[in-house]
């Protein structure tokens, strides 16, 4: 803000060409476009013109009117990109340690939370944050299903949401393997098991992972589809998700159904909100961590499974209904599968029904659908047919 | 004209055929030969009954030839004749067993029968055997038998077996390490053997001791068997007195901690077995900490000072363990944060060795000198303990912070809102 115009008098009307770095740069780089592309993502509103003195630019754009979407409940879409900045920024960290391979792994690990400085905080920060972030994801699911926003024209918003989820829980997955301690390493394990019985599908993926079992390959793997692949894709949907709401703008519930909503704030209010929640957030995590640290448990053994070994929470009921024992696992697999299918198409699963389905028969029928689900997650606890 | 052509064809065809046959023949005649010579080349000439280490006496006794074949005897310029006698030439019975022949050797000239051999210096040099085993074996418990008249005891066959002689080395042999408790129970896991000479199974006592749990169940081959205590070829009972020097051989701590205390001379005098008395002759047991203070009693009356020894040994042990094994919990604590704890390991390591030496200096059965070692190993546990306890409050530090942190975090977040509301609402 410091490099005002050094031209005197000029106006926004009638700007005589600029002698600045700005103008040197415009000679020189496309900044215009550069600053549509910012402006196209949604970070500013307002087109930039280069032209124009910063400071009246900024107060433009500070001033802008909006919607408010950091408040609930459309803080959760926020908080699924501001959660994953927060993941990748100290996954990378952590990944300037991290060696990914079997003789490595645990000793890496170790040394980031015992003798790296504030290595502990980063390692458990990012372990809160990924708990988080699943929590979050889910719940916009809900809270999407709930108000009906997968209803015209929010078609891809509601795929977008089902990919974001799906994808967070495969980088929460592919993460937990990668400290190899007793408790990652098993975890893993019963996964590729629950992977490798899903009909169809299932062999192939566990080719993709590097196997039925446990080996260097899924560890590569599971590597690279947590550094790269899955945080690629996530974006790739975080894109759609604010290029949808661009297009269709916020939704506004109320009495009658959804609206749009209205501009309610400025752009200068927003981003300080935007600020306000990052920090809260951050300072969330760093406090959980403190205070309530994941335990670090002992190096991985592949002889000795430890007694109550359990997938990660959010897989508990499939494993509940793979623990029957006189119900072979491709049923429940197939059923999984369609399930998982059906999911993302739920609009046009509801075009096909019609009128025969109403909408708060669905709430209904979504409402028995959680508490199914919760039930098998308690019973995933306690039952352990292995 | 066409009878002309056949009959040419068919002389031409005859031709053929023979010659085609003749090929055949030859080639058949060619592989037939060159496998004879592949048969001559792999088998031994003429009879298989007859071989090399046992002439022609297995003709008649196969099942001697087989297992005089496998021996390591076999290969070694031994046949049948250098026992037995006889002409190994012959298979006419009359001619075969004559010229010498001495036919089964009596269990009393066994021993002499093999000495001939393996008492020969010039004869077990190359083969860098000693030459005293029938030195040794004539002042054995099983010797001194023998030269009284007593044929039902071990001589060499009984052993090493008779045609089957194998070389200590291999796992199959009787003398095998693994296998020489069977071979010795053989004869002193036999009740009926042993009772009428007034004699307890001692094997099957041995199969109970902790010695052989090493030996059997650990696989460590250095454990002490029959042999290690009561000789090999000089094979006696131990005698009191000579108890603490046979265990101390390998157990030289707790020999020099027992000579050095008040037991020694005490047992001397009453007679009674060293090592034995407490920790049984065969059926051997490791020490039980337990029994620092219950053994006591065996001996010496309930409410004396002795045993009153025995309880303060036991408490001083019991004090130190605990304070070790607090130590160790907290560093399991510390590991689970994760803190650096290798120091911590191998110092709680060294204070269990204090403890196991502790346990090898109550063999003195003096406070004293076991305190030495159960004092260092309290210190180094109570210290350990206390430095962790000191490093997990340390972790408190952060929870302090986290108050400096929250300080910081509400200021920035009174600015930025501050700074919003400079603005126009919307």
């Amino acid at each position: 803000m410091n490099d005002t115009p050094k031209v005197p008098g000029d106006t926004p009307e009638a700007a005589p060409a600029r002698k600045d770095a700005i103008a040197w740069l415009e000679e020189r780089l496309n900044l215009t476009e550069l600053f549509s592309f910012i402006t196209h993502f949604g970070i500013i509103y307002t087109p930039i013109d280069t032209q124009r003195p910063l400071r009246e630019q900024w107060k433009k754009i500070v001033e802008t009117p909006m919607v408010a979407y950091a408040r609930w409940p459309h803080i959760l879409g926020l908080l699924t990109a501001l959660l994953f900045g927060l993941e990748a920024f100290t996954g990378v960290l952590l990944a300037f340690y991290h060696q990914p391979t079997i003789a490595g792994a645990y000793d890496s690990t170790r040394s980031i939370v015992r003798d790296v400085p504030l290595g502990w905080l980063v390692h458990q920060v990012h372990a809160w944050g990924s708990s988080l972030l699943v929590l979050v994801v889910l719940m916009r699911l809900l809270r999407l299903f709930w108000d009906g926003l997968y209803r015209a024209p929010r078609e891809v918003l509601w795929l977008s949401a089902v990919a974001l989820a799906w994808i967070v829980l495969q980088l929460d997955f592919t993460g937990l393997l990668l400290p190899w301690d007793v408790k990652s390493y098993w975890s893993a394990v019963r996964g590729l098991e629950v992977v490798w019985a899903i009909p169809f599908v299932g062999p192939f993926l566990s080719f993709l992972v590097g196997g039925r079992t446990m080996s260097e390959d899924v560890m590569g793997r599971f590597y690279v589809l947590h550094i790269i692949v899955l945080p690629a894709l996530y974006l790739a949907f975080v894109y759609v998700t604010f290029a949808t709401m661009r297009r269709v703008g916020l939704s506004r519930v109320t009495d009658r159904g959804v609206a749009q909503a209205q501009a309610m704030t400025t752009f200068r209010r927003h981003i300080a909100d935007l600020l306000i929640i990052t920090l809260v957030l951050f300072a969330a995590l760093v406090t959980l961590a403190t205070l309530l640290p994941f335990p670090f448990h002992g190096a991985a053994d592949p002889y000795t499974t430890p007694k109550g070994t359990r997938p990660p929470w959010y897989m508990l009921a499939p494993y509940a209904l793979f623990q029957v024992p006189w119900i072979p696992d491709w049923v429940f697999g197939f059923g999984l599968l369609v399930v998982a299918a059906c999911v993302p198409f739920l609009p046009a699963f509801l075009r096909v029904m019609g009128e025969r389905i109403d909408e708060p028969r669905l709430k209904r029928i979504g409402l028995g659908v959680l508490g199914l689900w919760l039930v098998l997650s308690v019973i995933g606890i306690f039952v352990d047919r292995r | 004209m066409s009878a002309r052509m056949w009959e040419g064809g068919s002389v031409r065809m005859a031709r053929l055929a023979r010659l085609t046959l003749l090929v055949c023949a030859v080639s058949c005649a060619t592989w037939a030969v060159s496998q004879a010579q592949e048969d001559d080349a792999t088998k031994p000439h003429g009879n298989a009954f007859v071989t090399k280490s046992s002439g022609r006496c297995g003709v008649c006794h196969p099942s001697e030839r087989v297992a005089f074949e496998k021996s390591r005897h076999a290969g070694e310029d031994m046949r049948c004749t250098t026992c037995h006698g006889g002409n190994e030439q012959s298979v006419d019975q009359t001619s075969a067993h004559a010229n010498g022949f001495k036919g089964r050797i009596s269990r009393a000239d066994i021993p002499a029968s093999c000495a001939s051999c393996h008492s020969d210096q010039k004869m077990m040099r190359p083969y860098d055997l000693p030459v005293d085993q029938m030195a040794l074996y004539q002042t054995s418990g099983h010797g001194l038998k023998l030269k009284a008249g007593d044929t039902k005891v071990a001589v060499c066959s009984d052993c090493h077996g008779a045609h089957d002689v194998l070389a200590a080395s291999d796992p199959a042999c009787r003398t095998y390490v693994t296998n020489i408790p069977r071979t010795c129970g053989n004869c002193h896991g036999d009740s009926l053997l042993m009772a009428p000479r007034h004699q307890k199974d001692s094997y099957h006592d041995y199969l109970k001791s902790v010695h052989a749990k090493e030996l059997f169940d650990k696989g460590d081959l250095r454990a002490p068997t029959c042999v290690s205590c009561h000789g090999v070829h000089g094979a006696t009972p131990t005698q009191v007195g000579d108890v603490n020097k046979v265990c101390g051989r390998c157990h030289t701590a707790e020999r020099r901690y027992f000579l050095a205390g008040p037991h020694a001379d005490g047992m001397a005098k009453k007679g009674m077995s060293e090592c034995a008395s407490c920790h049984q002759d065969h059926a051997i047991q490791a020490g039980a900490t337990e029994r620092l203070a219950s053994g006591c009693v065996s001996c010496h009356a309930k409410g004396s000072k002795e045993a009153a020894l025995g309880a303060q040994l036991l408490a001083d042990y019991k004090t130190a363990d605990l304070a070790v094994s607090r130590a160790e919990e907290q560093i399991s604590k510390a590991d689970g944060v994760p803190l650096q704890t290798d120091d911590y390991h191998s110092r709680v390591e060294e204070a269990r060795t204090y403890l196991r030496e502790a346990m090898t200096a109550a063999h003195a059965v003096k406070p004293d000198v076991m305190a030495a070692f159960t004092a260092r190993a309290r210190s180094v546990g109570t210290e350990v303990e206390t430095e962790i306890k000191h490093k997990l409050l340390n972790l408190l530090v952060e929870k302090v912070a986290l108050l400096v942190f929250w300080f910081y975090v509400v200021m920035t977040i009174g600015i930025i809102r501050r700074w919003r509301d400079r603005g126009p609402k919307a």
